[in-house]
């Protein structure tokens, strides 16, 4: 019940935002309380939560196309419910910032926001095939309309290369879906079997690589991150792709066993390849965004990593480092457009020199800067550590490539914080104070959140499989219940 | 004994967060006052550790508590665990004591910054972390301490973020540190792999027990090794550590000398029975110590800046104590560890004052003459650096001869290799080290120091009494800490060790007389010599191709730059302009245009005539009509 | 039952429908595109019931009493449309109206 609340409550209140001919102040209130309302619903929901259980929780289900064995139903394991609460914060986050800079025409704009959070938090939820194909695309449009109509100079562009790439991943997933489901004869994700046809995995694989993204299906990585708004940025970067480790983690693995050992060489091969591509990138590019835009990407394969290892650190590993990494770039993201909001640019060649009198800001940008490069002790290198450990049995060149990406992430990150701070001051610069009360109420929590996490990593990384058994977890799916 | 533990880790974190939480509420005095209380109060913590564990029996003397799981996945599981032993103690009572005292130095030596605030919080930090560091009981919380220090390091040596040699120094020594780190979590993923587990005991009951092959034990401690060669500025890692001299001084006294930069001897110590089962790896690092301690040495010989060539004895000094820990000498190592802190501290901080009054003046060819119009910080500076020399009875003699002194008992092709070097370091030492106190002290007074004499700086004597209270219990502490080893008549340092690292070599008392005799003379010949070419006006190395080589520092830092940091920038700007810009971003373009030009072109097809329409629609009906006759 | 087979009301159907296909291809008057496509919907009502009766169930011939009454309420929104447009003296030219060009 609280799950199909989850997903209801920002739906809803998209449609009450089209219809209701609101003032564009109660409409940014209406979008508020819906998020805030998301976020009290799963605080009060973990509280009940039992993360030790092995069924589904908050589950509900209901007979939709019946003859095709399609039906509404969804459920919540352990590290659905993290990923579910990841999204509802970024997006609490995310729409508090466009209530700071004010988004002109806010009733599509809430509405399309709201819509977004809430088909994402379906998406997390879904115990159904064609129930997630159907929010994994419905996510999709208020993204095209959101960069569309509201993005950069170049949004036009940006909006073309993302349908194309993404309208591409999701056809071959589509087939997939459609052509494992019918041959199973359901789409009910805990009685569908396994499959051992290359094709259909190898559908669902380009999909998620491509939302992912992994080398080299990144080219709509650059231009859309950097001409979307700041705070879709932030989702698109720290939410969207989590629906890769959500797809690859329930439907890949469990059902897919026999192609998953097959291609782990490949697999594994270009998530190094997209780690060491992306950190060097992020290392060359002139602007907050890009950085922050390949670092993401970077960060993804490490995930893969710890994904495709299939064993229990790599598992725990991919959930937790998922979360800090969508923490991680939401937050930069949002940073970056509070600093090109006032700064005029977001490019180092005119930026530098703000930590001079700017505390607050200084303090948040070093903060996110050393979280993305994982210093140890923190909750993003408790997740790496994970990772890698886990990647390692699979074999050490692995973690050795991953090592090496500890290095360069903090060759990236550290130029990245002296470009914004240090250095000679930029004429972009020049008439920006500290950071005041809304920024900090936006960018505080979603640190706030890291800082706990680097205290207790386990909050997650015990909790997001029963009985933190996370492989055994797995192949108990292989084999249909009931 | 735990609760000690815990208030000696908490208090500096509790006081980090104050300043931080408070922000601007509190005055910079304030901020100053808290970080320095609380760096105290976990002082306090480990008396209240190490008087406990003395009333205890020897075998009881090591305690573990754990807080709260801090990684699981499946089997393997981390947690918040407290280990308070003897080797932890020693650590925490120098780490927070030397802490407390050089923090309440920096109240004195900040004033007037506007950033003062910013710095105690990361004073305390640092403190924080290395106490984390110090006092885990499993390698992946040692990591993560390992890791803060970096990180605190990092910010301070940064701290001046207006000036970019700061910044470019902090990022150097961030860099390399996390190359360090990198091998280290490395050496942990194998032994997880292998033990699956990262706690003290199992891992290295592992190691000593054989279970584990001689190749895994060599490669987890080769990537325990790398960790400890970085954080200890040693040979090849060791290029970030002159360059921190960019830090304000007490940051160089605390973490460049005291503290941090031994955490790589500490951890050998701690680590001893990986190290032991890996012998190879063992000897690795105390050759490289020797090779450190030389090359150190004799490039601290033609330094001009006061704080490079402290910087140099400091690396110089610490590869005496990876000798030690090398040989297995551990109760020898740490001991010199203790006496190094005191004495390396103080010589910074005596500097500091130096520096300070000066205003901020670091070139000890500006210098000169100070020892008339600064009689006490002359006096202090005078015990550091007789203790760094290793004149009896200063700290440093007890100390670092023991290390040599094991050495010679070792034995062997390796003992003596040891041995001979460091006899010459020996030496080495008494060069540099009184060439800088001549430099400075003596001589006619430049310029610079007259006027500063007659300046207004001159009339707050030497300092604030924050400043000089710290100097003089340290030079108190340079003079008579050694007096806990004289060898043949008491040794209660190393036998408070022995439970915990059994020493690999025990020289005879004859043995360790002998070989301090011998580098007491060679030490006092060195600061002779020095004198010697000081009222000479010469310089110790004379120009030509080895003082060229010195001054470049034999050349690791443009051989990192060739090797590591341009071919790895070069990749980078080549992935980016030949590859993602012309072919993937291109590319893009290309499609992207394309499929606007294509829409546009579809477009004219809608002509809006409803009867094109109904005729294409009619024409395709029929078609569909007519396959489906013809196929069936 | 006698009368004729069922090849003779397709027949006619056929033709109906194509005399409904050339009035709305052919002619400009909107009046009398309307009035074609009835012409075909009639020959699609033709068909159904000539196939009722064929095969004896009556399930073709509810069909074409839909259609009647799907026709009624088509006819009436396109004459409300041609009246409409007759009242705001807009030339009666289906080609005149091609606001969808793309």
């Amino acid at each position: 019940m609280l799950t199909t609340l989850l997903i209801a409550v920002p739906l809803v209140a998209a449609v009450v935002v089209w219809i209701l001919p609101l003032s564009s102040e109660s409409t940014s209130g209406l979008a508020l309380l819906a998020v805030l309302a998301e976020v009290g619903l799963w605080v009060g929901g973990a509280r009940n939560f039992d993360f030790s259980s092995q069924t589904q929780q908050y589950s509900a289900s209901r007979e939709w196309f019946s003859d095709l064995g399609i039906s509404y139903s969804v459920g919540l394991y352990g590290f659905q419910y993290w990923l579910v609460g990841l999204t509802i914060v970024v997006g609490a986050a995310a729409i508090g910032y466009a209530i700071w800079a004010g988004r002109e025409r806010p009733r599509a704009y809430y509405g399309l926001m709201l819509f977004l959070v809430g088909s994402l938090v379906g998406m997390f939820s879904s115990q159904d095939l064609l129930l997630f194909y159907v929010f994994f695309e419905a996510m999709l449009i208020p993204i095209y309309v959101l960069i569309g109509v509201w993005g950069g100079p170049r949004r036009l562009k940006a909006t073309v290369t993302f349908v194309l790439y993404t309208m591409l991943g999701s056809m071959l997933m589509l087939a997939s879906v459609v052509a494992f489901g019918i041959t199973q004869g359901t789409f009910e994700l805990s009685e569908i079997g396994t499959s051992s046809n290359d094709w259909i995995f190898l559908g669902f694989l380009a999909a998620f690589f491509v939302k992912s993204p992994i080398l080299p299906f990144h080219g709509w990585l650059r231009i859309t991150y950097t001409e979307a708004p700041p705070e879709l940025s932030a989702i698109l970067s720290g939410v969207v792709p989590k629906a890769a480790v959500f797809g690859l983690v329930w439907i890949v693995l469990p059902h897919f066993p026999g192609p998953v050992d097959d291609f782990r060489g490949l697999v594994l091969v270009l998530a190094a390849a997209t780690l060491v591509y992306g950190s060097l990138l992020a290392f060359r590019q002139p602007d907050i965004r890009g950085v922050v835009a390949y670092s993401s990407m970077a960060q993804m394969g490490l995930i893969m990593f710890g994904i495709f290892a299939v064993n229990d650190l790599g598992l725990d590993g991919a959930i937790l480092h998922s979360v800090n990494h969508g923490l991680v770039s939401a937050g930069f993201f949002l940073l970056a457009g509070i600093i090109e909001t006032r700064a005029g640019t977001g490019e180092f060649a005119r930026l530098g020199g703000l930590a001079k009198g700017r505390p607050a800001l200084a303090s948040i940008v070093l903060m996110l800067g050393m979280f993305t490069l994982a210093v140890p002790g923190s909750t993003n290198f408790a997740g790496e550590f994970a990772i890698l450990a886990g990647v390692f049995d699979r074999g050490w060149g692995y973690a050795a490539v991953g090592a090496a990406g500890m290095v360069l992430a903090a060759m990236y990150a550290l130029r990245l914080i002296s470009a914004i701070l240090h250095d000679r001051r930029g004429s972009g610069g020049t008439d920006t104070g500290d950071l005041v009360g809304g920024e900090l109420v936006l960018v505080i929590p979603l640190v706030a959140i890291l800082a706990v996490l680097s205290a207790y990593p386990a909050l997650i990384s015990e909790r997001s499989f029963p009985l933190d058994q996370p492989s055994s977890f797995i192949s108990a799916q292989e084999t249909p219940s009931g | 004994m735990i609760f000690g533990g815990w208030l000696c880790l908490l208090a500096p974190l509790a006081g980090f967060l104050a300043i931080l939480l408070a922000g601007t509420r509190i005055t910079r005095r304030q901020a100053g006052i808290l970080s320095t209380a609380s760096v105290f109060v976990g002082f306090a913590g480990a008396v209240i550790a190490f008087v406990d564990m003395l009333g205890r029996d020897t075998a009881d003397r090591s305690e573990v508590t754990t807080a709260w799981t801090w990684l699981q996945a499946g089997e393997f599981k981390v947690s918040l665990d407290l280990l308070v032993d003897p080797l932890s103690v020693v650590m925490m009572l120098v780490v927070s004591g030397i802490g407390g005292l050089i923090i309440l130095y920096s109240n004195g030596y900040m004033k007037g910054n506007d950033e003062e605030r910013r710095y105690f919080a990361y004073m305390a930090f640092f403190v924080f972390s290395m106490l984390l560091l110090v006092e885990s009981a499993n390698l992946l919380l040692l990591l993560a301490g390992w890791g803060l220090v970096g990180l605190a390091s990092y910010l301070l040596i940064a701290f001046d973020h207006h000036r970019p040699a700061a910044v470019t120094a902090g990022k150097k020594a961030f860099l390399m540190n996390a190359v360090g780190d990198a091998t280290m979590a490395l050496g942990l993923f194998l032994a997880i792999a292998k033990t699956g587990s990262l706690d003290f005991g199992p891992v290295f009951q592992a190691a000593s027990s054989g279970e584990l092959s001689d190749t895994v034990v060599t490669l987890i401690a080769l990537g325990l090794l790398g960790g400890a060669l970085a954080k200890s500025a040693q040979i090849p890692l060791h290029t970030w550590l002159p360059d921190a001299m960019e830090g304000p001084t007490p940051v160089s006294a605390l973490i460049h000398a005291a503290t941090m930069v031994t955490a790589g001897v500490y951890l050998i110590c701690r680590a001893h029975p990986i190290f032991e089962a890996a012998s190879a790896v063992q000897h690795l690092a105390a050759l490289l110590g020797l090779a450190t301690l030389l090359v150190a040495g004799v490039v601290a010989l033609v330094q001009w800046d006061i704080k490079r060539v402290i910087a140099y004895s400091t690396m110089s000094q610490i590869g005496y104590m990876f000798v030690g820990a090398g040989i297995g000498a551990y109760g020898f190592a740490m001991f010199h560890l203790v006496t190094h802190a005191f004495f390396k501290g103080l010589l910074f901080l005596a500097a500091g004052l130096v520096i300070h009054r000066l205003s901020g003046e670091q070139d000890m060819r500006q210098m000169g003459g100070l020892r008339r119009s600064m009689p006490l910080t002359h006096l202090t500076f005078l015990v550091g650096t007789l203790a760094l020399v290793a004149i009896i009875p200063f700290a440093g003699f007890w100390s670092k001869d023991a290390i040599i002194a094991s050495s010679f008992a070792l034995g062997g092709a390796l003992g003596w290799v040891l041995y001979i070097g460091c006899l010459i370091g020996s030496l080495l030492t008494g060069l540099y080290s009184f060439r800088m106190y001549f430099y400075v002290f003596h001589g006619e007074p430049s310029a610079k120091v007259e006027a500063a004499a007659h300046g207004e700086e001159a009339h707050h004597g030497e300092g604030d009494l924050s400043m000089t209270v710290p100097v003089v219990v340290l030079a108190i502490g340079a003079t008579f800490i050694g007096l806990l080893q004289i060898p043949g008549v008491w040794e209660p340092f190393a036998e408070f060790l022995e439970d915990v690292v059994p020493p690999l070599v025990t020289p005879s008392t004859g043995q360790e007389w002998l070989s301090s005799m011998i580098s007491l003379a060679l030490a006092t010949f060195g600061s002779y010599v020095a004198w010697r070419a000081f009222r000479a006006g010469r310089e110790l190395v004379s120009a030509g191709p080895i003082r060229t080589l010195l001054e470049h520092k034999f050349w690791f830092d443009d051989l990192y730059d060739a090797v590591f940091c341009r071919p790895a920038q070069m990749v980078a700007a080549l992935l980016r302009e030949q590859i993602e810009q012309p072919l993937v971003q291109g590319g893009l373009d290309e499609v992207a245009d394309g499929t606007i030009e294509a829409a546009s072109v579809a477009g004219r097809a809608e002509s809006g005539l409803l009867r094109t329409y109904a005729l294409a629609f009619a024409v395709a009906v029929s078609i569909l009509a007519l396959v489906f006759l013809v196929v069936r | 039952m006698s009368g004729p087979g069922i090849p003779w009301y397709l027949a006619v159907s056929a033709i109906l429908f194509a005399t409904g296909v050339a009035g709305v291809l052919l002619r400009r008057s909107p009046l009398i595109v309307l009035l074609s496509l009835e012409i075909m919907l009639n020959a699609a009502n033709l068909a159904f019931v000539g196939f009722s009766r064929l095969h004896g169930e009556m399930d073709g011939q509810i069909f074409a009493l839909t259609v009647m009454a799907v026709a009624a309420a088509e006819v009436c929104v396109g004459l409300g449309l041609i009246v409409a447009m007759a009242r705001r003296r807009l030339p009666l030219d289906v080609d005149v109206f091609s606001e969808l060009k793309g």
